[in-house]
């Protein structure tokens, strides 16, 4: 009896203990506090930006908690504007020197310095002492991690897929740094744009416990601060007001993980969310009819694709393949599963490549007469091709291959829809693969960001040995190598004939969007990304 | 009786082990957590140094006695998400579970089984066509229509209540209110057939013949034989208590371990899932062991059969 008791008691304490969670009450303030719904917070638990190399974690971590040294223009055309480094120079090829914003203060009070930048860029932070391609890391010895923080196996993979030939930063002095390559490289200011390439505070570091309590809370030097996090629950950040770039607006931001998409727009309607994130095209009516609702919708660098396992005995004709991607009707799919919002991309690139764009290019023309004389000469005899398709991890996903399998045996391939759990599943070479759903997007401004870094040699595409293409690899090294710009240009054109025409790796399907539901009086823009911009130039809201 | 309630204990723990082995197999089996962990777009070298890191290139057998060694030494591993502590991860979500279930199962209790009796005690009345009626409405609704039909009226249109969120005691009323009313329902109808079924029994009509009071004839005699069944119901929710408010919790937001099992099976984060299916069954395996027992308290016929074996 008395065990039952205690239990009881047990039981009551804990339930009153939950439900006495710290309230919201904050203190009167003239700044406005905003809760923003989401389906996820981060993927990986972590707020570190080599670890959670996520949509969701770009949502939450730019531009308001992460900034590079040179920062990307998220309102703008995508580029690069500065960021905490004022401006930078070319000293050769294979070296840039950067000069720092002075007085950018850390979330710790710390101003930020050249030493700063150096371990942001080091072994400890990120590279944990792999070798820089074709050549050794700049100083070696300085490998002397002064706690026994560990990072995840991750990370080094991570850093150096982002920065291959990256043999270490130099500090010059207080408020200059060298970025050193081992080869010559067009590519370093964009580099520094990408996901990852941020500036974290070294003491911080220095002074955590362990990786996890760091990856909790990093210090940084963005406009708000963590102030609690929460795994898949929310995360709090509130404003740093020594910010350098001007008092924040917003007092606090909560990041709210809602999993159920009726549920954020639930709680949009009710007035609880101040914005309801990653809302289906579906759902979008039932928000914008609402007085006070509006729908804010942007294309992101990010295109849906599928792609082709040429190990399959039926694709590896490339005459399938080619006929695959001419029976898809890509605007059609537009119009009916996204109310026309997004579009049929020029093949797998985005303009902000700027004068590596490669005007003229498109993605495969709809023709279903030219699939099906595709399919004649390839003599095929109706042998199933599979085709892996995860629940919904993209937004339409399953309805879209449905429709695509129907196009597919319009032009007389049988494609047949294998519903998988995760992507281990998809991925996996146990049984035979055939085509997989995919989306790829562009890190910073150049192809080697895209169509070399997924499907290159080094891509997941040819890692997993799905396909491959040896003209493909050599323009591939040489697109990283050379600064020939009008020769690289060409090297890129090719490999879009090649991968999207000649010898299929893929065919692009449709450009990605977001919605994202909101209160109209906060009078905010969405970026074309994930990001969100809470920043004093993009809130206009009283 | 010693050896009756020694080999049910001993049942008890192998229950637990086959449910641990089983889904340490399929877990594996079922999706690389390197892959599903890292996303689509990881570098292949960061899923080899993921894969060597947690000990996923070793033999399935190798994996599996490594995981007996450190449950016996109440290891329960950390999580490959962001390396905390299993078994720290479950007890901290464990009380916002509770602080749904508990309240949910007090009312189911005290709504479903008056509510039952009464219609027993009362066929063919209008009460009892209404609670016929309302409990099949309880339970033959799905918790996610429910919750979603609460949340429409309660929090969008009439602003009462939140919609989802676990800030303040006001949060927990929609998702205790979705899932009380289908185990009312469940109770009402098992309680009402009991009822009913032992009021036409000769022994409560003898105790009518020899003149104890209709109270009497309801308290002492109708509802503990009545009770068996429905302890068997009731069982069933304590054992539910901590895994039972799975899709109540993804509808209105709230971090107990529903969501904690779902995230954790989609991540493959092995230690969690593990260590949540270890403490959900073993709380549902001990829950049946106690209505094991309490049969023999409440029916002295068992209880003899027992001690007679």
């Amino acid at each position: 009896m008395l065990i039952q008791r205690r239990h009881a008691l047990g039981l009551i304490g804990a339930a009153a203990g939950s439900m006495a969670l710290p309230g919201r009450g904050f203190a009167a303030t003239q700044r406005r506090s905003i809760t923003v719904a989401v389906q996820k917070i981060t993927n990986n638990n972590t707020l570190d930006v080599w670890n959670e190399q996520s949509n969701v974690g770009e949502r939450v971590f730019f531009p308001n908690l992460w900034e590079g040294l040179i920062n990307r223009d998220w309102m703008g055309d995508q580029g690069g504007v500065p960021g905490l480094a004022t401006e930078w120079t070319r000293l050769d090829d294979k070296t840039i020197e950067l000069k720092l914003r002075q007085g950018v203060k850390f979330h710790n009070g710390d101003e930020m310095t050249a030493d700063d930048v150096v371990f942001s860029f080091s072994d400890e932070r990120v590279f944990a002492g792999t070798q820089p391609d074709g050549g050794k890391t700049l100083y070696p010895e300085n490998f002397k991690p002064k706690t026994d923080k560990e990072l995840p196996a991750g990370v080094p993979g991570v850093g150096r897929r982002l920065w291959p030939a990256l043999r270490g930063v130099e500090a010059v002095d207080k408020y200059t740094v060298r970025f050193h390559n081992a080869s010559p490289d067009v590519t370093l200011e964009g580099r520094m744009i990408a996901f990852g390439s941020q500036i974290a505070s070294r003491r911080a570091w220095d002074e955590a416990t362990n990786y996890a309590e760091w990856a909790n809370a990093p210090v940084t030097t963005g406009a708000y601060k963590v102030l609690e996090y929460r795994p898949d629950v929310s995360l709090t950040l509130v404003a740093h007001d020594d910010y350098w770039g001007g008092r924040p607006p917003l007092a606090e931001i909560r990041f709210l993980e809602v999993p159920e998409v009726a549920s954020r727009v639930n709680g949009l309607l009710s007035g609880e969310y101040d914005f309801a994130c990653d809302l289906p095209p579906d759902q979008l009516d039932a928000v914008r009819k609402v007085a006070g609702l509006e729908v804010q919708g942007s294309t992101i660098l990010n295109h849906r694709i599928q792609v082709f396992d040429k190990t399959h005995p039926v694709l590896a004709d490339p005459l399938i393949r080619r006929a695959m991607t001419h029976s898809i009707d890509r605007q059609l799919i537009v119009d009916a599963l996204w109310d026309g919002q997004t579009r049929v991309p020029a093949g797998l690139q985005w303009e902000f490549y700027d004068d590596m764009f490669i005007k003229g290019w498109t993605a495969p023309q709809f023709d279903l007469t030219l699939a099906r004389d595709l399919v004649k000469q390839s003599g095929y005899k109706g042998d199933a091709i599979p085709f892996r398709v995860l629940n919904n991890y993209y937004i339409n996903q399953v309805s879209n291959a449905q429709i695509m399998v129907e196009m597919w045996k319009q032009a007389g391939l049988n494609v047949e829809l294998q519903m998988v759990e995760n992507w281990g599943q998809v991925l996996s070479d146990e049984t035979q693969r055939g085509v997989r759903d995919w989306s790829n997007s562009a890190t910073f401004n150049d192809p080697v960001s895209s169509i070399v870094a997924q499907h290159g040699p080094n891509g997941l595409q040819q890692q997993r040995g799905e396909w491959t293409n040896a003209e493909m690899n050599d323009l591939s090294n040489f697109m990283q190598k050379s600064v020939d710009r009008p020769a690289r240009k060409k090297a890129f054109a090719r490999m879009l004939e090649i991968t999207e025409r000649e010898d299929p790796a893929f065919q692009v399907l449709h450009q990605n969007c977001v919605f994202t539901g909101m209160k109209s009086e906060l009078n905010w823009k969405a970026a074309p990304a994930f990001a969100m911009d809470f920043r004093a130039q993009n809130w206009r809201a009283s | 009786m010693l050896t009756y309630m020694l080999t049910r204990v001993f049942r008890a723990a192998l229950t637990i082990l086959l449910v641990m082995t089983f889904a340490f197999v399929v877990l594996r089996l079922s999706g690389d957590p390197a892959a599903i962990m890292l996303g689509p777009d990881a570098p292949t070298d960061s899923v080899d140094a993921f894969r060597a890191e947690w000990g996923l290139d070793d033999p399935i057998w190798k994996q599996y006695f490594a995981y007996l060694k450190s449950i016996a030494q109440l290891d329960f591993g950390i999580s490959m998400r962001d390396r905390s502590s299993a078994i720290m991860l479950v007890l901290e979500r464990l009380p916002a579970t509770l602080a749904l279930t508990v309240p949910t199962l007090l009312i189911q209790l005290g709504i479903g089984i008056p509510a039952g009796v009464y219609a027993a005690l009362h066929r063919q009345s209008v009460a009892d066509r209404g609670v016929i009626m309302l409990s099949i409405f309880g339970f033959t609704i799905p918790s996610f229509v429910m919750g979603l039909l609460l949340v429409l009226v309660f929090a969008v249109t009439l602003g009462w209540l939140p919609s989802g969120g676990q800030d303040s005691w006001r949060h927990a009323i929609l998702p205790i209110l979705t899932m009380s009313v289908g185990g009312i329902g469940i109770l009402a109808r098992f309680s009402r057939s009991a009822m009913i079924e032992v009021m036409g029994q000769p022994y409560i009509r003898t105790a009518m013949a020899k003149g104890l009071s209709w109270r009497d004839v309801v308290w002492k005699h109708a509802l503990p034989n009545a009770s068996v069944p429905i302890v068997t119901i009731v069982g069933f929710m304590v054992g539910s208590l901590i895994a039972g408010a799975v899709v109540v919790e993804s509808i209105f937001s709230w971090p107990g371990i529903g969501r904690l099992l779902i995230v954790s099976v989609s991540n493959r984060d092995l230690a969690v899932v593990q260590c949540l299916l270890l403490v959900i069954a073993s709380s549902m395996v001990i829950a049946n062991l106690c209505v094991d027992f309490a049969y023999g308290l409440l029916d002295p016929r068992l209880r003899a059969k027992t001690t007679a074996h």
